[in-house]
């Protein structure tokens, strides 16, 4: 074990990840206790320090998630359609995450957010179908998690 | 953070939102972004890139200066 987080911490996250990869939704914090055989409260602890981790982005409550990159635990803008099972990301770069995180094919679904044009995306192992669309960030990156949820 | 359909899409979305212009990043520079950030994610020892890795990844890319420095003073104080 390494001395950046605990080995609840560790097992709590790929708690977290593996259920999202799983079945496309962020689990419950009651299941992720479940799974890691801990309390909710000790779920609780090991995802404040995840979050400093920036592994995951919590809701005020501090036990559902938001983000847990690229995994969005709300709808958006942004699905991603592998092995039978819909995701959503958290953003443009996210949807290309998915695929990257999921070592699987994807079709990516999105749209220019200027004009709202659907944007269809087929992802491949090794990278997406080449196409001539374009990914746009108005935060710089010293600034990205001042609000991760707006950047 | 956004998908486009052309350079005329990303100019009038940050006009219309008098929002600054930034560097447009095309599909295949993306997907390194992506593979770079995620692809070990599920695994027990992930974390994120730390800000001299990151510098390194969007070098690597090609996109440079102090907009994808995570630790650049020009953004920092603003």
């Amino acid at each position: 074990m390494s001395e950046w987080t605990t080995d609840l911490d560790i097992r709590v996250k790929l708690a977290v990840y593996r259920g999202a990869a799983e079945r496309g939704v962020l689990p419950r914090a009651e299941e992720v206790a479940s799974d890691v055989s801990a309390t909710v409260q000790d779920v609780r602890d090991s995802y404040a320090r995840l979050a400093q981790r920036r592994l995951l982005v919590l809701e005020p409550d501090g036990l559902t998630i938001r983000m847990a990159p690229p995994f969005s635990g709300v709808p958006t803008d942004h699905l991603v359609r592998s092995g039978g099972i819909a995701y959503f990301a958290n953003c443009a770069w996210d949807a290309l995450g998915i695929p990257v995180a999921l070592h699987r094919p994807a079709d990516v679904e999105s749209r220019c957010g200027q004009s709202g044009t659907p944007l269809l995306l087929e992802v491949g192992l090794n990278g997406p179908a080449p196409s001539s669309w374009l990914f746009h960030c108005s935060v710089p990156a010293a600034q990205w998690w001042r609000d991760i949820v707006y950047t | 953070m956004l998908f486009f359909r052309s350079e005329e899409s990303i100019d009038e979305w940050c006009r219309s939102r008098e929002s600054p212009r930034r560097p447009s990043v095309r599909i295949d520079q993306l997907w390194q972004m992506a593979v770079a950030w995620y692809s070990t994610r599920l695994d027990p020892e992930s974390r994120r890139p730390d800000a001299a890795q990151i510098r390194g990844i969007f070098a690597r890319i090609g996109l440079k200066g102090d907009f994808w420095d995570p630790q650049a003073d020009a953004f920092r104080a603003s």
